[in-house]
């Protein structure tokens, strides 16, 4: 069985995938051309890691096809992914760390290392060894996982990765999701080479956020916004900026971020003073927010900067540092200890951190601020129906009741009425928003940045984590970049007199 | 220590009553061991040695039937255990029952199946064979320590060299990463399950040739006391780490301990109230290092 | 916040996650089905079951019971489990016996004091440790059983005076037991408290997300010790219960009580992921294990069948009330 060398490796075709309240893929289409390295990139939500997953079988598609070599193929499972020769490593490692190289190399088929049950050490040896000697890696393939550098960890998962050659006679198809994330320049330039070598008999989909890796490695890149394909552009002889313009594109609306309705800042009035703040992954942060202030912090995975917000909230340990509200010294010692000093935390992970999904809308809404439910130590219903209703109707939360269960609202919705728990008592002082937008249609976006501007203009300081630097720039007054743990600058950002996406990435890599 | 405290516990006789006192509590903890290293839990050891101990004393030359299979019956009853660890296992996956729960109401459903054996009437082991395995001594240690220590060389054998045991392994390091790599997990945990079955169906075996007599009591205390030996060899109860040779270690430590209290004047009635602390105690240390603060523990 | 914030209203519709799970709405009904169709197989099986004796025998017997059931369902609705409320109960009957010569009438309160005390240890040791409440319980189960052995010289405590702890042996109106109506009370305490106060919606919080829960400012720490002090103060009035009917204490009295507590809080239809139950539903599971308890005799199945009976018992109804959203690996 020949196939042309003109054939795609893998083409995908109009790919659809749609989440309750949010739509993940809308139609992407993606060619992969044989002995190629595609490089693939968009912002965070821009179906990355969806896509991604329909590819080795972990999502099954809503419609549209994955062809493999001109072939339509279902895609059920990795195995099914791997009988086809696409093969993934996963950005988490995904390597059982208390097994040696070799049985991780050739989990779930150990072939002729392993006969009746039993295990044949030194064909496993030897059947390693091979996988490893392709990739030119001198590693013991019996040296226990966890006691390899995270380098030669990934080694050993590419090695992992090639044994689908065995499974299908064509040469396959390997997606590397953000494999740099975690190594050190010298570690990055060996995988460089390894992905080089790799082009000589497979295929490569090369997933990264480092736009000038991306462009140094790859022949090819695509790029995703908003669950599409926006275009593609050939690696040689360009530059980071204009991939940067395809991923981001033209601002939608002119008022998406509502910038008319931006608030006064009172910058003689610190709300927030933050110094010294170090913690397990943050170092030294200072940080200011004014009364009616919104600072967003940006940074990329890894920075640091999901840790400063949920140790701000007394969710993550504090080694040193001080923080004042108003003037006044804190002591955070806990998430209590924030909600009284009037600090309100809206999680990125809005399903399993932000709410508690078969509680009622009215629960979830004053599960932090009891004062707005309770006369003395006992429940009030008549009163919290008075509170929850009155914010219903002010957020236009679009819900049965305030008894329906949250997790049958839509996620823009259960976003409001996580919002909503911070604002019932009307003492919050500071909002601590992380990704409010994350997984959030464009209409629900927009309400939830008129809510925070509406917020800032009645006095309250908000720290964000934007989903995107589109939004970050959108919405602040002011932008900290965060890198390895500091903060590396601050840029001030006037309606007006908006810096561009560019000035903030150098920053951040 | 305890030498010192106690002359009586440096003489040879203790030394081998302890040696021999362990045997049982090896076999169980060789069982035991697979399950925790998967990071699950088991708690059925009382209930299965149970249902082993009257099955064999049924079985083999015994007062109240006529019945006389001698190895064969043996070989029943450790399957007996076998099938009763399989149903722990089922249960587990098949029905998502957490594995403490499960092992729970399959321990009872074994001093169910017990009593029912039991019937009112003591059964007294007459096989020579049996009663020989607690009396007779092969250099200087019974045929039931011989026993347990091959056992331990199985376990460690299974755990080293066999599919079941490196993946009964690999399940408490990172199952998620197993299911990734189209590892089909679910009938190695039903197996592990049953392994650690006929282990205890085996310790069920030599509790009654101990005894002489098959009693429903047979395994009460067991399944704790594998519990903590393992945890004291350096087996985590999150899974992944430790192993049978750790939990042979551990099962000396634990003898050599309770024995040593009583040897210098504490009440034998302490010993479960230590072995208590020590769990307590070797959990939490376990977890000290990744304690942080918005982790959940159930 | 004056502004009046005002918007437009969004674009999208509430999505459907479903109702809830079927097994979920088939478990909220069946304590109570299965609690009418074992009164009905016992009548039909036994003519002189629906006998006012026989009844008040049954009160009598699910009492403590019940209040176990009830209390540890408050642990199980936070997501976690008492393995040791046996012991502690038995420990507690030791405990009365051996006070109520020195104490008399304070005996009572001082046993569920220290019952209560022994659970608060047990939580902060959960809470602080991090050690999962299953194995802070399995040990402390077997701490307290020895300790149990060794203050009561591993025999039984005879109780000579029992003047303090009679009034649990009174009948109200002549019929139905003191101790039954005790439980019923201790129940009702409980769900009242759960229901008035901000308590109901914290413990499900903490049971259906610790995260989320957590994250929301929710005082989850103070929360779950709370819930094993009642947890713990349940099994001493358990335990008072059990030595007015005995006249004595024994280390081992109530240890055979922890299955069927178990199952009867699962059989309520109380999720053991967490959340979802209820302690009137432990009272509905509670009086379901002791009507199978008494009606097996009369039914002619031999008592051993008891046993096997809560273990299948515990493995189906954890089963049907299981949150399987929340299980992806289940260890």
């Amino acid at each position: 069985m020949s196939v042309p060398a003109s054939t795609p490796a893998l083409e995908v075709r109009g790919l659809v995938k749609h989440y309750p309240g949010v739509t993940a893929l809308d139609g992407v289409d993606l060619v992969v051309r044989q002995h190629e390295v595609l490089g693939l990139v968009g912002e965070n939500g821009a179906g990355k890691s969806t896509l991604l997953k329909a590819l080795v079988g972990l999502v099954v598609p809503d419609a549209g096809e994955i062809r493999v070599r001109g072939e339509a193929v279902k895609l059920r499972s990795v195995v099914d992914a791997a009988d086809h020769g696409i093969g993934m490593v996963f950005q988490e490692q995904s390597l059982v760390p208390n097994l040696t190289a070799a049985e991780n190399i050739l989990l779930g088929g150990e072939g002729p290392g392993v006969r009746r049950g039993v295990y044949r050490w030194d064909a496993m040896r030897r059947l390693a060894q091979e996988q490893l000697d392709k990739i030119g890696s001198n590693i013991d393939p019996l040296v226990r996982t966890d006691a390899l550098s995270f380098a030669d960890r990934q080694m050993v998962e590419i090695a992992k990765v090639l044994r689908i050659e065995q499974r299908s006679q064509h040469p396959p198809v390997i997606v590397l999701d953000e494999p740099t994330s975690v190594l050190e320049a010298k570690e990055i330039e060996t995988l460089f080479a390894q992905i080089r070598r790799l082009r000589e008999f497979a295929s490569v989909v090369f997933v990264s956020h480092r736009l000038d890796e991306v462009l140094e490695v790859c022949d090819r890149v695509a790029v995703l916004r908003n669950g599409q394909s926006v275009g593609e552009l050939a690696a040689a002889g360009a530059v980071p900026r204009e991939l940067h313009r395809m991923m981001i594109g033209s601002t939608g609306s002119d008022d998406h971020y509502h910038e008319n309705a931006a608030a006064v800042v009172e910058s003689e009035r610190p709300r927030l003073t933050v110094r010294g703040l170090s913690g397990t992954s943050f170092q030294d942060v200072d940080l200011d927010v004014a009364a009616g202030e919104i600072v967003a912090i940006v940074g990329v995975h890894g920075s640091g900067r999901e840790d400063v917000c949920r140790a701000l909230f007394g969710a993550e340990p504090v080694t040193a540092g001080e923080i004042r509200m108003d003037g006044k010294k804190i002591n955070i010692s806990g998430t209590r200890a924030a909600c009284a000093a009037g600090i309100g935390y809206v999680p990125a992970e809005r399903k399993t951190e932000g709410m508690v999904g078969p509680m009622s809308v009215a629960e979830n809404m004053t599960l932090a601020k009891q004062r707005s439910r309770c006369a003395g130590p006992f429940v009030a219903p008549g009163k919290q129906a008075a509170v929850v209703d009155r914010w219903i109707d002010r957020l236009c939360i679009r819900t049965p009741g305030r008894d329906t269960p949250i997790q049958r609202l839509s996620g823009g919705n259960q976003q409001k009425v996580v919002l909503a728990r911070w604002l019932v008592d009307g003492d919050i002082r500071l909002l601590l928003l992380d990704h409010p937008t994350r997984g959030l249609d464009i209409g629900a976006r927009s309400e939830v940045y008129r809510l925070m501007r509406e917020l800032a203009a009645s006095g309250v300081a908000t720290v964000l984590l934007a989903d995107s630097l589109e939004e970050a720039i959108g919405m602040a007054d002011r932008i900290l970049v965060m890198n390895d743990g500091r903060v590396v600058s601050e840029v001030a950002c006037p309606a007006g007199g908006k810096p561009s996406p560019l000035d903030l990435v150098k920053e951040m890599v | 220590m305890f030498a010192v405290l106690s002359p009586r516990f440096r003489s040879i006789e203790n030394v081998q009553n302890m040696v021999d006192a362990a045997a049982v509590l090896a076999v169980v903890t060789c069982g035991i061991t697979f399950v925790l290293l998967m990071g699950s839990i088991d708690l059925s050891a009382a209930g299965v040695m149970g249902a082993s101990a009257l099955t064999v004393s049924l079985l083999v030359a015994n007062n109240r039937n006529d019945n006389d299979l001698g190895l064969l019956g043996i070989g029943v009853a450790v399957l007996l255990g076998c099938a009763f660890g399989c149903l722990s296992g089922l249960a587990l996956v098949l029905l998502k029952v957490p594995s403490f729960m499960a092992t729970l109401g399959v321990s009872a459903a074994g001093l169910g199946v017990a009593t029912l054996m039991f019937a009112g009437v003591q059964p007294n082991v007459s096989d020579a064979m049996l009663k020989g395995w607690a009396i007779e001594r092969f250099l200087g240690l019974s045929y039931l320590t011989w026993i347990a220590a091959t056992c331990i060389l199985v376990g460690w054998l299974l755990q080293r060299y066999t599919r079941l045991g490196r993946y009964a392994f690999a399940i408490g390091g990172a199952e998620e990463v197993l299911a990734l790599s189209g590892v089909r997990v679910k009938p190695y945990k039903v197996a592990v399950f049953a392994v650690a079955g006929a282990f205890y169906g085996l310790a069920g075996v030599m509790v009654t040739s101990q005894l002489g007599a098959g009693l429903v009591q047979a395994g009460s205390g067991y399944d704790f006391s594998a519990i903590t030996a393992a945890v004291v060899g350096g087996t985590l109860l999150t899974g992944g780490r430790g192993g049978v040779l750790h939990s042979a270690v551990g099962v000396l430590l634990v003898v050599v301990l309770t024995n040593g209290l009583v040897q210098i004047g504490v009440s034998p009635y302490w010993q479960g109230g230590v072995e208590g602390l020590i769990v307590v105690a070797a959990v939490a240390a376990a977890v000290i290092p990744q304690r942080r603060r918005n982790q959940v523990v159930k | 916040m004056s502004t009046p914030v005002a918007l437009k209203p969004a674009a999208e519709a509430a999505t459907g996650d479903g109702g809830p799970r079927l097994g979920r709405r088939l478990t909220g009904f069946m304590p109570l089905i299965a609690l009418l169709a074992l009164v009905v197989a016992l009548a039909i099986a036994d003519p002189g079951f629906l006998t006012q004796r026989s009844l008040t025998a049954v009160a009598r017997t699910a009492a403590p019971l019940i209040v176990l059931a009830a209390a540890a369902t408050l642990i199980v609705l936070c997501g976690g489990i008492d393995l040791s409320i046996a012991a502690v109960a038995s420990l507690s009957t030791v405990l009365l016996a051996l006070w109520l010569p020195h104490l008399g009438g304070l005996a009572t309160p001082a046993v569920i004091l220290a019952a209560a005390s022994i659970g608060a240890v047990q939580g902060v040791a959960h809470v602080l440790l991090r050690i999962p409440s299953f194995i802070v319980t399995l040990g402390g189960m077997s701490i307290l059983s020895a300790v149990a052995l060794v203050v009561s010289g591993a025999g039984t405590v005879r109780v000579v005076d029992d003047s303090t702890v009679k009034w649990l042996e009174l009948y109200v109106g002549g019929y139905v037991p003191m101790s039954f109506v005790m439980a019923l009370v201790v129940v009702a305490l409980i769900a009242l408290a759960l229901r008035l106060t901000p308590l109901r919606s914290w413990i499900s919080a903490t049971g259906y997300s610790e995260s989320a829960a957590r994250l929301a400012g929710t005082p989850v720490d103070l929360v779950k010790i709370g819930a094993f002090v009642v947890s713990g103060a349940g099994a001493g009035f358990a335990a008072i219960m059990l030595v007015s009917r005995q006249f004595s204490g024994g280390p081992t009295m109530a240890d055979n009580l922890l299955l069927p507590a178990v199952a009867a809080i699962v059989v309520g239809g109380t999720a053991i992921t967490g959340g979802h139950g209820s302690v009137w539903r432990s009272l509905a599971g509670a009086l379901v294990v002791t009507l199978l308890r008494v009606g097996l005799p009369i039914v002619g199945v031999p008592s051993a069948y008891e046993q096997i009976l809560y273990g299948v018992i515990i493995v189906i109804a954890v089963t049907l009330t299981l949150d399987w959203s929340k299980v992806s690996i289940i260890k």
